[in-house]
């Protein structure tokens, strides 16, 4: 088997195991949350047998290996059950607002990868400059400050004292686009409606800025650090010595070495920004599925609690591959790792 | 290589740029219809035999219609659906308006009042308690039905404010999956649809965003000409995006649950704020069946002891608006039975010091357990103010945040239930038997509105004659008493009759919550868009 083949299953079936312990952590928690699920859901003065006939139906009666035990059954065939908050299968609401916070996690993703490391990089080459010093500043801040900070100082600066970018929601009103796949970049593009695409662009902006802005500091911050390292190796003495270009030596011997830890923290970053999504998109009122996840926590409701942590859980470690198979293509060393192995 | 990035950064810059200025331009689409946008905390319940908390209201009183509506600017009902009725001892028959079409076309008759009666207790949830008291509903003929109660229950036509008529056809014919000849009910099927015959049709439903309304141009009242021809109703907006939306324009009417100084500072950037009052109000339950609570000594101690002015003055907007009235007893002003707004609720220290010398308990020997619901921060504060007053007078008290899910389970026990709990109370109704029977009568005790688990009978016989007296006079005398009787046993502190304030633009008049002679008493119906006017 290839070495990066050989890699990807020993990460699918870590990543299986993971996601079973999830579930059943995540299923025992839910269900240690004060107060009863039944209750909630139907309201303070919902009458005794209402109570109790739901109790019934979501078998919060039965034993929790019982209960576990149903809920495997129905995880098999792709049902997560109804939501108590919305009265709608939580598959429906995953679907709905899964695509929202993906597309904003995405696009702060992009955003943190297209700044995030050539300011590490633009740092490090000009060490001790004033361009040094601005960048530093701008890494400290942004990591300085949780991401909600920043979405509410945005919004103030570039929402209501410079009213340049929208305030809340994922497209204007006076744009009714069909859902194809869910990501509004992409359905408006299908739509062949360019102007909605560019009022779809027009709105992500600082949401995601917000939300990719501490993760665009620690990249740079560790792009910097990285090839600050790497220029003070011998080889890169050597090319120096030889001649080569600094631009040659900044991207293709420097910086690809630096690259490799960056990478693995862009990677956590970017998966955690699936689950610290939720106070950008309640600020901005992005309808998606990390607003969604503390919406039901809050109200207990449990079905929807394990059906968004499962799938958060799942994007979380399906970033994680990505980010080893990425490791392993630019690291020989690891593929051949692998192929020892 | 700084010149290239320099240039890739320029280039992002300018795109940008052009995009923003592109997309800028296109949304300013001119249209001519009218859209009010306001916004609420939870998800609004679409589904009308659910519908108890404030957004669910509104969708209700706009979508479906009722057998009657409160009168307005006045007390009392008026007929809405029903064109008249009469009573016979325990029986009501109603005659409906004819003509009257659900917005499927379909005409709406008895079978749809009986079958929306049946299926709200059916369901047992929202506010289906309050037809527990119905033996049989029946249709007479098409136009005609009959409502027989098990017992006598005088504010039973109060009640039917609350009973949203559904289409039973359309309901029927979209049964989904469940136990027995009906089904769900239609849950599943009203959940995310309208079957509804009211002055706005729902266009689009999505639980976490918005549900979209349109103007009813076929209602049987007629479409207001200046009402809203759309309506955005948006959830869980932040108080940052609420205000930030309001002052650029974007956004109509707040919900009511914005902090004070948000509303103050919407206010001072030319906000109009908009009030209802009347219908609930702010108590703070003191557990009767614990020490040192049982003693009404040490309660009447504690009421004398509170500051109630300056607890008004917390919930101040500004000079002329403040989110609570002085209280003048345990029910609110200007309802059947209340004191008139002069007798407001006043601290009295010396009274309170006499009280606690006549308390079986000694005040060194009391540590208070004060507890504030999570969800509810103003909450905290008047624990704090509590706490002060109270240690003035000796009596020390220690601060408790109990999440709303932990509180409602203690509750249900009276030793697991706190010494002191805040909670606002409003009556659905309007009438003062859904706000106080919950609270004070002894068969109610051990619910979230009732853990001073008070058991009294003098009460308990004031409660039974108001839901019983034909009369208002007779009602009156029963709330009166009842009201005096409260008062002297204290199982509760009036601390203030609330105002809801919302702060909205000035794109909208709303004179059913800016002018008293037009408000409704009952909770939400002021947000009846059908009587709203957009100025542009």
């Amino acid at each position: 088997m290839p070495p990066v083949l050989r890699l990807l299953a020993k990460r699918l079936g870590t990543s299986l195991i993971v996601l079973i312990g999830v579930s059943l952590l995540i299923f025992a928690i839910a269900r240690v949350i004060p107060g009863d699920p039944a209750r909630i859901a139907l309201g303070p003065n919902a009458t005794a047998e209402a109570i109790a006939a739901l109790r019934e139906r979501l078998h919060l009666d039965d034993p929790f290996v019982l209960q576990y035990g149903y809920f495997l059954a129905d995880l098999a065939r792709g049902d997560l059950g109804i939501s108590l908050y919305t009265n709608r299968p939580v598959t429906q609401d995953i679907a709905d607002y899964l695509p929202a916070t993906l597309e904003l996690v995405l696009v702060a993703g992009l955003m943190m990868v297209a700044l995030g490391l050539p300011l590490g990089v633009l740092s490090a080459r000009y060490r001790g400059s004033w361009i040094d010093h601005s960048v530093r500043m701008v890494m400290l801040l942004g990591v300085s400050a949780p991401s909600f900070v920043w979405a509410v100082i945005l919004m103030l600066l570039f929402a209501f004292y410079l009213p340049l970018f929208p305030i809340a929601g994922r497209i204007s009103d006076s744009y009714a686009i069909s859902p194809v796949t869910g990501f509004l970049l992409v359905d408006t593009l299908i739509a062949g409606n360019v102007r909605a695409f560019g009022n779809a662009a027009w709105h992500i902006v600082l949401p995601a800025f917000a939300l990719a802005l501490s993760g665009i500091a620690q990249a740079a911050r560790l792009t910097r650090s990285n090839m600050v390292e790497t220029y003070e190796r011998p080889y890169i003495e050597m090319a120096k010595s030889y001649g080569f270009p600094e631009k040659r030596i900044a991207w293709r011997y420097a910086f690809k070495p630096s690259l490799i830890p960056s990478m693995t923290i862009i990677g956590l970053d970017f998966a955690a920004m699936l689950g610290n999504a939720f106070l950008v998109e309640a600020v901005f009122a992005w309808p998606g599925l990390s607003r969604y996840g503390v919406a039901v926590i809050l109200r207990k409701d449990l079905n929807a609690i394990v059906g968004t942590v499962l799938i958060i859980s799942a994007m979380f470690l399906i970033v994680n591959v990505i980010v080893d198979l990425l490791i392993a293509f630019i690291n020989p060393r690891i593929r051949h790792s692998q192929r020892a192995s | 290589m700084m010149k290239s990035i320099l240039k890739t950064f320029a280039a992002a810059l300018v795109a940008a740029s052009a995009l923003t200025a592109v997309t800028a331009a296109t949304v300013t689409i001119a249209s001519a219809e009218t859209v009010l946008r306001l916004d609420e905390v939870a998800v609004g319940e679409l589904d009308p035999g659910k519908a108890s908390d404030y957004a669910d209201s509104i969708l209700m009183f706009n979508v479906y219609d009722t057998l009657v509506i409160p009168n307005q600017g006045a007390p009392g009902h008026q007929g809405h659906l029903a064109e008249s009725w009469t009573v016979d001892g325990n029986a009501f028959t109603f005659k409906l308006r004819p003509g009257v079409k659900f917005h499927s076309g379909n005409t709406l008759t008895a079978e749809d009042v009986v079958f929306s009666l049946d299926r709200m207790k059916a369901l047992g949830q929202g506010l289906s308690y309050l037809f527990e008291i119905v033996d049989k509903a029946e249709a007479v003929d098409e136009g005609t039905v009959k409502i027989t109660l098990k017992s006598a229950y005088s504010p039973f036509v109060a009640s039917l404010v609350r009973l949203p008529i559904v289409d039973k056809k359309l309901v029927m014919a979209n049964l989904g999956a469940g136990d027995g000849e009906m089904k769900d009910w239609g849950q599943a099927f009203l959940s995310a649809n309208d079957a509804g015959s009211g002055a706005y049709k729902v266009t689009s439903h999505n639980p976490q965003q918005e549900t979209v309304m349109a103007k009813n141009a076929d209602y049987f009242l007629g479409a207001g000409a200046k009402a809203p021809d759309t309506v955005r109703l948006r959830y869980g907006l932040e108080a940052a995006t609420v205000r930030t939306l309001i002052a650029q324009g974007e956004h109509d009417i707040s919900s009511q649950w914005l902090p004070p100084e948000v509303l103050k500072s919407l206010a001072g950037d030319g906000a109009q704020l908009l009030t209802e009052s009347g219908t609930s109000g702010f108590y703070i339950k003191m557990n009767t069946t614990k020490a040192p609570l049982d003693d009404v000594e040490c309660r009447l101690a504690l009421a004398n002891a509170f500051d109630y002015d300056a607890g008004i003055k917390m919930v101040a907007i500004n000079d002329s608006v403040s989110q609570g009235k002085p209280s003048t007893g345990a029910i609110l002003v200007g309802m059947l039975g209340a004191n008139p707004a002069e007798m407001a609720n006043k601290r009295d220290l010396e009274a309170a010091k006499a009280h606690l010398a006549k308390c079986k308990y000694k005040p060194e020997d009391i540590n208070l357990e004060l507890s504030w619901i999570g969800e509810v921060p103003l909450e905290e504060r008047f624990a704090l103010l509590m706490q002060a007053n109270f240690a003035e007078i000796g009596i020390k008290s220690e601060i408790k945040k109990l999440p709303w899910a932990l509180f409602s389970e203690q509750v249900s026990k009276p030793e697991n239930t706190p010494n002191i709990s805040q909670l606002f109370v409003s009556s659905v109704t309007g009438d003062p038997d859904t706000l106080l029977y919950g609270m004070y009568h002894s068969s109610a005790k051990g619910t979230w509105q009732s853990p001073e688990y008070l058991q009294d009978a003098e009460v308990d016989k004031h409660l039974d004659e108001g839901r019983t007296a034909t009369d208002d006079a007779g009602r009156a005398a029963a709330y009166s008493a009842l009201n005096k009787r409260l008062v002297a046993i204290a199982p509760s502190i009036y601390a203030y009759d609330q105002v809801a304030v919302f702060a909205a633009s000035k794109r909208v008049s709303v004179p059913a919550l800016t002018d008293p002679a037009k408000a409704f008493n009952l909770s939400g119906f002021g947000f009846t868009f059908r009587l709203m006017e957009m100025n542009e």
